[in-house]
């Protein structure tokens, strides 16, 4: 549904309101830029950016890289060839690309470059306690934050500005809060879409010539010189000053008792919460206005900082030499938070009334979906007493004390390697097995099976194929078929690949053969060399793959031992029967009929 | 009386079609020319986590995406375990629409926590709040799968109690389901309705 805004002189159509989430704008402004070049790695909560963007405006060329510093690395020559392009990733994902982001910044830009980071604060997705601005103090380039999704658009466009303007990569920082809302966005419904070629630098190079350049060619004008040099600090600081003026940053001096250095959505918590309180609301959060925030601390008698994520603003304002109240009344547990209405309002509404939950409600850990492959791989590794790694995949979900299934997980696509490095320390006394997704695996913990071999290592990996990326919603990898730009002869097969890096064993078997399956992890275990087994059946989610006949449970011989509730599936429960006693029933609607639970039944009491 | 605005959570578990429930609520106020905010928090993994979507309509503009604790008037949850977990942010005279739906957690299958001894049931009835129970066993259909379209029923309740106009809600829901869906949805819809007039019966609507 959209409002349309008319031209009252000439009655013409002017502009459209839609209702955009985060997401959506932010997809929506990079067309609006004219960016000609997205590409990046999914990564919950932004992963929709590029969804909306590829589904909806196909001048766009997208692609979902192998990882993010594939993808970035894609977006800077896009940028270098003069075309505005941008990288889209969450902040966990930059770990991955901070090299090719640390290549790039001061670097000479031709297209804008814009890199599209999503920072899951509080958690809300399960993410790690990340903020993506440290990144911008590190390297020394713009961070931008929306408040709302008419924002997302807006600064979209003014971070393509600000790269050409200023020659510098540009940060726009999407929160989960930023992402998954939606509210009213306006747009010119008839803009029409132009990627304009911008070629100002005939090179540009990484940080390390330019200073090299710097320090040996001092005050030569030889062209051959000057042209690999970009003065980076001059630009930074001439944005820093120009930031005073930038709309994107607006000072709201009211009330003299309050003042509120604030961005993002944390604004609007602010506005609602003190409605009188004197307001500096940055668009830009990086570097600082420093006047505007001079005016506002001159202007009230107690001036606070209130950002999501790390007390990053907070300490840059202090380092100006402005006092400022921050984690020291707000708290940050252990280093970061995620502001509420509600948290504002107990510490700076005097009397504000409190509430509280209602005790004793059971937590939900995260579970998998009934019928996943990751379901079989973690009951025969828990069956077997198989110690093993877990990646970052749905599987990881094994990891949760409700199911044991795996002893050490860490980073995508990292499971190969810390297998390797744990059986190299004990001597392959034991076999530490790996497990992996498809999607870490081609991320990069193909770097760790190439690694494995030429160590020579004997360690074995499982890799589960479910046909791609299910855990950020099913988004295509390297041995999908289907996918952007997807053709059938570009296709990667998983097993090929393992057999040309050299592994010495690779079988494939479907998960629902169960005794199979279990057979071949016992016997590639088992075995004195490297090995692959690959675990194939398509997420069963993303796939709609179709039920068989659900299971249930026949009461009169349970004995509710619970081993098939250990199986961790989202279809068995343990609920109270209307007599008050305990029954571990099987829920018919969520059941997929896959028949695991009936395998670990010792009494025959599961049946189909 | 006209509403200028109301703040509503809505709550369950991932796969209940929360995010369409409140998809198909937006348009209708957009139509009617409210400004809308909806935030959706979204937990890890693809089925069974829970989700909440705080969905604010209002006739000025909408500023904090969330609802502070205390400010809403309707909480509409498809399962009653979440449902506990909001009943504190209501209003005084907030009204609940809970349906008895449950799965049970992780937590408590596995035993690393016990479950509540009361029934929830109860424990939303007891909140003090003017409370609908909406038992989807009781409603079982062979014309449409409640388990699936529980949204659509808890939809056509909620306009049956605003006294919304259901040919303008059902319009909405044909426009945005997938079609080989509308056939069921429109009888869900009905079902909505039915249980709603049973419950609500000559309730006048202060709302």
């Amino acid at each position: 549904m959209t409002g349309v805004i008319f031209n009252m002189k000439t009655e013409k159509k002017i502009a459209v309101m839609k209702m955009m989430n985060g997401n959506e704008a932010v997809a929506r402004g990079a067309f609006e830029a004219g960016v000609k070049v997205a590409s990046g790695f999914p990564g919950t909560p932004s992963t929709e950016v590029m969804d909306y963007t590829q589904h909806r405006y196909p001048g766009i060329y997208c692609e979902w890289s192998t990882n993010e510093k594939v993808g970035l690395e894609v977006a800077i020559g896009a940028s270098f060839a003069g075309y505005r392009s941008m990288a889209i990733m969450k902040t966990v994902g930059l770990h991955v690309a901070a090299d090719a982001l640390g290549g790039a910044a001061g670097s000479q830009i031709n297209g804008g470059l814009v890199l599209v980071v999503g920072d899951d604060v509080g958690r809300i997705a399960g993410d790690d306690y990340n903020d993506v601005r440290h990144y911008g103090n590190m390297f020394n380039i713009p961070v931008l934050e929306p408040s709302d999704s008419q924002e997302a658009k807006d600064l979209m466009i003014k971070a393509f500005e600000i790269s050409e303007e200023y020659s510098t990569p540009v940060i726009l920082k999407i929160t989960s809060v930023i992402c998954k809302t939606t509210s009213r966005v306006i747009i010119d419904e008839d803009y029409t879409y132009e990627a304009k070629c911008r070629t100002k630098y005939p090179v540009s190079f990484s940080k390390v010539i330019m200073t090299t350049m710097m320090m040996n060619a001092k005050g030569s004008e030889h062209p051959k010189l000057t042209k690999c040099f970009n003065d980076f600090p001059a630009h930074m600081k001439r944005l820093a000053e120009d930031s005073n003026t930038f709309e994107i940053n607006k000072l709201e001096l009211k009330d003299k008792k309050i003042g509120v250095i604030t961005a993002g959505t944390p604004y609007f918590y602010v506005t609602e919460v003190l409605p009188e309180a004197s307001i500096l609301k940055l668009g830009l959060v990086m570097p600082l206005p420093e006047k505007m925030i001079r005016e506002l601390a001159k202007h009230v008698d107690k001036l606070y900082v209130i950002e999501d994520g790390h007390d990053i603003m907070e300490k840059n304002i202090k380092d100006l030499g402005i006092s400022v109240i921050g984690k020291d009344l707000f708290p940050k547990f252990p280093e970061m938070m995620r502001f509420t209405p509600d948290i504002i309002e107990e510490k700076l509404v005097p009397n504000a009334p409190k509430r509280t939950l209602m005790d004793g409600i059971p937590f939900r850990l995260p579970v998998s979906c009934a019928g996943c492959s990751h379901l079989f791989i973690s009951q025969i590794l828990r069956k077997n007493k198989i110690k093993a790694a877990a990646d970052v995949t749905c599987g990881l979900i094994g990891c949760f004390p409700h199911m044991e299934s795996y002893s050490l997980q860490k980073c995508m696509g990292s499971s190969i390697a810390l297998a390797h490095g744990y059986n190299v320390a004990t001597d392959h006394k034991e076999k530490f097995v790996a497990m992996i997704g498809d999607g870490g695996f081609w991320a990069t913990g193909i770097n760790g099976l190439m690694n494995l071999i030429f160590n020579d290592s004997q360690s074995t990996v499982i890799i589960v194929d479910n046909s791609c990326l299910a855990m950020t919603g099913g988004q295509s990898v390297a041995s999908s078929e289907f996918g952007f730009n997807y053709k059938p002869e570009n296709k990667l097969e998983i097993a090929k690949v393992c057999e040309a890096i050299g592994v010495k064993d690779i079988v494939t078997v479907d998960a629902y053969e169960y005794d199979n399956l279990e057979k071949t992890i016992l016997t590639a275990v088992n075995a004195n060399t490297n090995s692959v087994v690959i675990v194939k059946k398509p997420c069963v989610t993303k796939f709609k793959l179709p039920k068989s006949t659900p299971f249930y449970i026949d009461q009169d011989f349970c004995t509710k031992c619970r081993k098939c509730i250990n199986i961790g599936c989202l279809a068995i429960e343990s609920k109270k029967a209307k007599d008050g006693t305990v029954e571990i029933v099987i829920n018919e609607d969520l059941c997929m009929g896959c028949g695991l639970c009936s395998t670990a039944c010792k009494f025959e009491a599961i049946k189909s | 009386m006209q509403d200028t605005g109301k703040n509503i959570i809505i709550a369950g578990l991932g796969g209940q079609g929360i995010l369409l429930f409140s998809n198909l609520l937006s348009k209708y106020y957009m139509n009617l020319g409210y400004e809308l905010k909806i935030s959706d928090v979204i937990g890890l993994g693809q089925r069974g986590g829970g989700v909440e979507s705080h969905f604010r309509y209002s006739k000025n503009p909408v500023l904090s995406p969330f609802i502070k604790a205390g400010d809403v008037d309707f909480l509409l949850s498809f399962e009653q375990t979440e449902t506990l977990r909001y009943l504190h942010c209501l209003k005084e005279d907030g009204v609940v629409f809970s349906s008895t739906f449950e799965l049970a957690t992780s937590s408590v299958n596995t035993r690393l926590e016990k479950d509540m001894p009361e029934s929830k049931t109860e424990l939303i009835k007891q909140s003090g709040k003017k409370t609908f129970i909406i038992n989807p066993d009781e409603n079982k259909s062979s014309e449409f799968d409640i388990s699936k379209m529980m949204n659509i029923v808890m939809l056509a309740f909620y306009a049956e109690f605003r006294a919304y106009s259901h040919d303008d809600m059902i319009q909405i829901v044909k426009e945005n389901v997938p079609e080989k869906f509308v056939a069921g949805n429109l009888k869900a819809y009905e079902k909505g309705i039915s249980i709603a007039r049973a419950q609500l019966g000559e309730l006048v609507n202060n709302y």
